[in-house]
């Protein structure tokens, strides 16, 4: 594919940018981690051996080598644990997040683009949706569509597609004013047309940016629902179950809180990181802002 | 002498290179006297102002020479090594800045004497005279009821009050050097012969010297008492501005003179040089004479040794191997007119057409007061007509623009496309419409899609629905659309971010071009270029005629540029058409009050003719 000078640009920035390359690492090496799981994982992950519950880490006084991150309350590793847990957060937060993306950016852009009742509506609709405590509004929706993995993630959809439609729209109105915009439609290109061909393009840098930060959300509210027990299966290792597990025996056995906690807490501060390095990486505004200052 | 430049240069590091951005400056102002410093974009100018205020863009310092200002003591102080706390006192005192935008350089949330005030405190005056003399201040800039003036906010006046102002704070405490860069750019033309009048007034009662930076030629032959012309960060020309603007010496400055359109006498095509400025990362490749590349007079020399600054008469100073030597060149030949079919159809009638803003609804659903863009203009083009719409800011005629396009649904009035009334959209009326005319748009940097190749933006139209040419079909139309507008093929696959601001416009057109329409509307196209670039544009219109019969919409605020370009002419005031006809009948005896203050704000070619034009005709224009 052939790169515009301003991409490739974007492309390089993007690779020198210290967050950018931390946080990608992170979530590409939790991703290996969670994919190669049936084959680098020491155990089934519902596999119990009630011989040896509560095994602390392999390092620790009393650890064993087979069990390298110890063993929960019915003996069952959390290394394995932890690492299928990684396969849900990551699948969660890849489709809630392209969800909310899709959703959001779509009436963004037609609202931008019709203004007038369209736009009054979607803002309209967006304040309304906004207004609501997210928690409360995810426990509502899940409450009445029912608990599941797949629940969590229309639920999160649901939700936070106003998070994307509001900056996307902000971000739409500007692009809109632009004369290429009215150029476009000289040349006789229809609405569809302007709006994917013209507006969409100039809106990809803002929806990367988004995407790593909303996958970052979904990873806590898929762990908060697991939690609460409204999200997978209880059989199924997820790494809020792990923590409402083991928050019962904290006090034996802290690693058994510590060590899902710490994935959760890497792989948010991966997509963090990634989001914030990405958005000072695409953001025209700060590129700009940089290039007047070193010529 | 007041500020003195000895040698002074400028670098940059650029790629690991030093770059001279300004090389050898050498100037002298004498207390009392304009120095114009002239030159196109990119030249260097803005740079003296920045070294006076110390704000040199990081990577940038001053690597040589100096910069002498003469104290009221009478001691003399190098500004660029002077300590920062001594410079700091001389700034805003000793010597003051008249900014480029009035409306961005006034804070905003602050009134008018609260910025004064503040202004006058820094010069130690006591408070309980402060508002007496803002209000002596604002009465030396011709400022109507300044006492009316003290409570309002920036934004409540109009740009050349917002000047006005800025103006009388800069003259305030009677500083010795005040330094104007550009302060008349972003106004009108009536706007800008007032402001003029005021800075020359004050300047004159003051004994103050005055640095002017400016782009344009004529307005600098004005305005100063020498000129020193700049190109690529070297001193091309400098002496007395009578000398440099009539009789320049440089084949630069010959250039720059004869890429104006004369406002009268008669027309010739004008002589454009190839190409445009280098930029900045280009300057340390020029080996010679900076000026060599684009030179129409050049020979084996001048690309191999680097000129010097030579004294061709008493105070007349040029870089140029043959500066004397070479005769200015022949008068090109006469512009011929090419008048328009009378007969036909015409392709574009608007009648009485005119566009209201509804106002906002509160929450109430009560609507606030419309503003009336349009209030009715009419206009007729006949095919290969070229027709002017003059005017000032807020006339109209940008809107009017649009509504021809369709780009706005009028609210009045018909709009005729070949005799078919399109006023109102649809389908089938935008293909009619679309087919005959096309836009070019004013800012290339804002109607270019940063994302599309060049190949991609010409030849966006084939992209359209129903249109199903393949790519090879829209390559080889894209080349053919280069060719026609003068650009080198090899840009075909490069984005507009990689492109100088000549061929963005140039780009703009061919896009335009690409349906081979009938009749072109052009907003403003050329007020954003360099005099050099705007003269190539126009010719590139003329030959567009010559060649393919197009027609064109000219909008302009620029009366010299129509009348170089346009046969008829309307001329357009708060939405209405003031007045209408030939255009060299309209310049021989205008008609309408309007039409004449406007003719005499713009600076004449002849110097022994006197401008600014005195107040009265002034305030007819800008009221």
């Amino acid at each position: 594919m052939r790169l515009s000078p301003r991409a490739r640009a974007a492309w390089l920035r993007c690779l020198t940018d210290p967050r950018v390359v931390t946080g990608g690492l992170l979530i590409l090496s939790i991703a290996t981690l969670g994919l190669l799981a049936p084959w680098i994982a020491p155990h089934d992950p519902q596999e119990q051996d009630l011989l040896a519950t509560l095994m602390p880490p392999a390092w620790a006084v009393g650890g064993e080598a087979r069990f390298p991150f110890g063993t929960d309350t019915l003996g069952r590793c959390i290394a394995s644990r932890l690492l299928y847990g990684a396969r849900i957060a990551l699948y969660v937060s890849v489709t809630a997040a392209t969800g909310a993306m899709l959703l959001g950016t779509l009436l963004a852009i037609l609202a931008a683009y019709f203004g007038g009742w369209v736009d009054w509506l979607i803002s309209r609709a967006v304040d309304v949706w906004m207004a609501f405590p997210p928690v409360v509004l995810a426990l509502i929706l899940l409450v009445g569509m029912g608990a599941g993995v797949n629940k969590v993630i229309l639920a999160i959809i649901l939700i936070d597609w106003t998070r994307f439609c509001r900056v996307i729209r902000s971000e739409a109105l500007v692009v809109m004013v632009r004369d290429y915009i009215a150029a476009a439609r000289l040349a006789g290109f229809g609405h569809r047309q302007i709006m994917l061909k013209e507006m969409l393009p100039a809106m990809i840098p803002l929806v990367i940016t988004m995407m790593s930060i909303e996958m970052g959300i979904a990873v806590i509210v898929e762990a908060i629902m697991s939690f609460v027990g409204l999200s997978v299966e209880p059989d199924v290792p997820a790494w809020g179950v792990m923590i409402a597990d083991a928050r019962q025996t904290m006090h034996q056995a802290p690693w058994g809180v510590i060590l899902p906690v710490g994935a959760i807490f890497l792989t948010v501060l991966g997509f963090n990181l990634l989001g914030d390095g990405l958005r000072r990486a695409l953001d025209a505004r700060l590129v700009l802002s940089r290039a007047v200052a070193t010529p | 002498m007041t500020l003195t430049a000895r040698g002074l240069t400028v670098s940059a590091t650029l790629g690991g290179k030093r770059i001279d951005v300004l090389r050898d400056l050498d100037f002298a102002i004498a207390p009392g006297k304009v120095l114009g410093l002239v030159g196109e974009s990119g030249a260097g100018k803005s740079m003296i102002g920045r070294v006076l205020a110390r704000s040199l863009p990081p990577g940038f310092s001053v690597t040589s020479g100096r910069l002498d200002f003469l104290r009221p003591d009478g001691e003399s102080r190098d500004l660029v090594t002077v300590p920062g706390p001594e410079l700091s006192r001389l700034l805003g005192d000793r010597i003051a800045f008249i900014p480029q935008e009035p409306l961005t350089a006034l804070n905003p949330l602050m009134t008018i004497e609260a910025q004064f005030g503040e202004h006058l405190e820094r010069l130690g005056l006591p408070a309980s005279r402060r508002r007496a003399r803002i209000v002596e201040a604002l009465a030396e800039v011709r400022l109507p009821a300044p006492e009316t003036l003290l409570e309002r906010f920036p934004f409540q006046l109009s740009g050349g009050q917002c000047q006005r102002v800025l103006i009388a704070m800069a003259f305030a405490s009677e500083p010795a050097l005040v330094v104007a860069d550009e302060p008349t750019t972003a106004l009108d033309v009536s706007t800008q012969a007032t402001i003029v009048q005021i800075m020359r007034r004050l300047q004159r009662e003051h004994v103050t010297s005055l640095l002017f930076i400016t782009h344009d030629l004529r307005l600098a032959a004005r305005v100063c008492d020498d000129i020193l012309v700049l190109y690529a960060g070297e001193v091309v020309e400098r002496g007395p501005a009578r000398a440099v603007s009539q009789a320049p010496r440089h084949p630069y400055t010959r250039a720059l003179q004869a890429a104006n359109p004369p406002l009268d006498g008669p027309l010739t095509r004008l002589v454009t040089l190839p190409d445009q400025m280098p930029g900045l990362a280009a300057f340390a490749n020029l080996q010679g004479c900076r000026f060599a590349p684009r030179c129409p007079t050049r020979d084996a020399g001048c690309a191999a040794s680097s000129p010097t600054l030579r004294e061709v008469a008493p105070g007349h100073f040029v870089r140029c191997a043959d500066a004397c030597s070479v005769a200015a060149p022949a008068a090109p030949a006469v512009l011929r007119r090419l008048e328009a079919a009378s007969s036909g159809v015409p392709v574009l009638v608007v009648e009485n057409v005119a566009k209201r803003f509804a106002g906002k609804r509160d929450w109430l659903g009560r609507r606030s007061a419309g503003v009336d863009a349009v209030k009715s203009a009419s206009l007729t083009v006949r095919p290969g007509e070229f027709v002017g719409v003059v005017g000032e800011s807020g006339s109209g005629k940008s809107t009017l623009a649009r509504l021809i396009m369709g780009l706005e649904t009028p609210t009045g009035g018909r709009v005729l496309v070949d005799g078919q009334d399109v006023t109102q959209g649809g389908r089938e009326t935008r293909a009619i419409r679309l087919g005959a005319l096309q836009m070019v748009f004013q800012d290339p940097q804002s109607a270019l899609n940063p994302r599309r190749p060049v190949e991609r933006l010409v030849t966006q139209t084939m992209e359209a629905k129903g249109s199903n040419a393949s790519e090879a079909q829209r390559l080889e139309r894209a080349r053919e659309l280069l060719r026609e507008t003068g650009l080198p093929p090899e840009l075909i696959d490069r984005y507009p971010s990689q492109l100088s601001g000549g061929q963005k416009q140039r780009v703009n057109i061919a896009r335009a071009l690409c349906v081979t329409p009938r009749l072109l509307v052009a907003d403003e196209i050329v007020s954003g270029l360099d005099v050099s670039v705007q003269a190539q544009i126009l010719n590139l219109l003329l030959d567009l005629r010559a060649e393919r019969g197009v027609g064109l919409v000219f909008i302009s605020h620029d009366l010299a540029v129509v009348r170089y370009l346009c046969s008829r002419m309307i001329v357009m005031r708060h939405g209405l058409v003031v007045e209408e006809g030939e255009t060299e009948a309209i310049f021989a005896a205008p008609k309408h009050a309007y039409t004449r203050a406007l003719m005499a704000a713009a600076p004449p070619d002849d110097l022994d003719r006197p401008w600014p034009p005195d107040a009265a005709a002034l305030a007819a224009a800008e009221g």
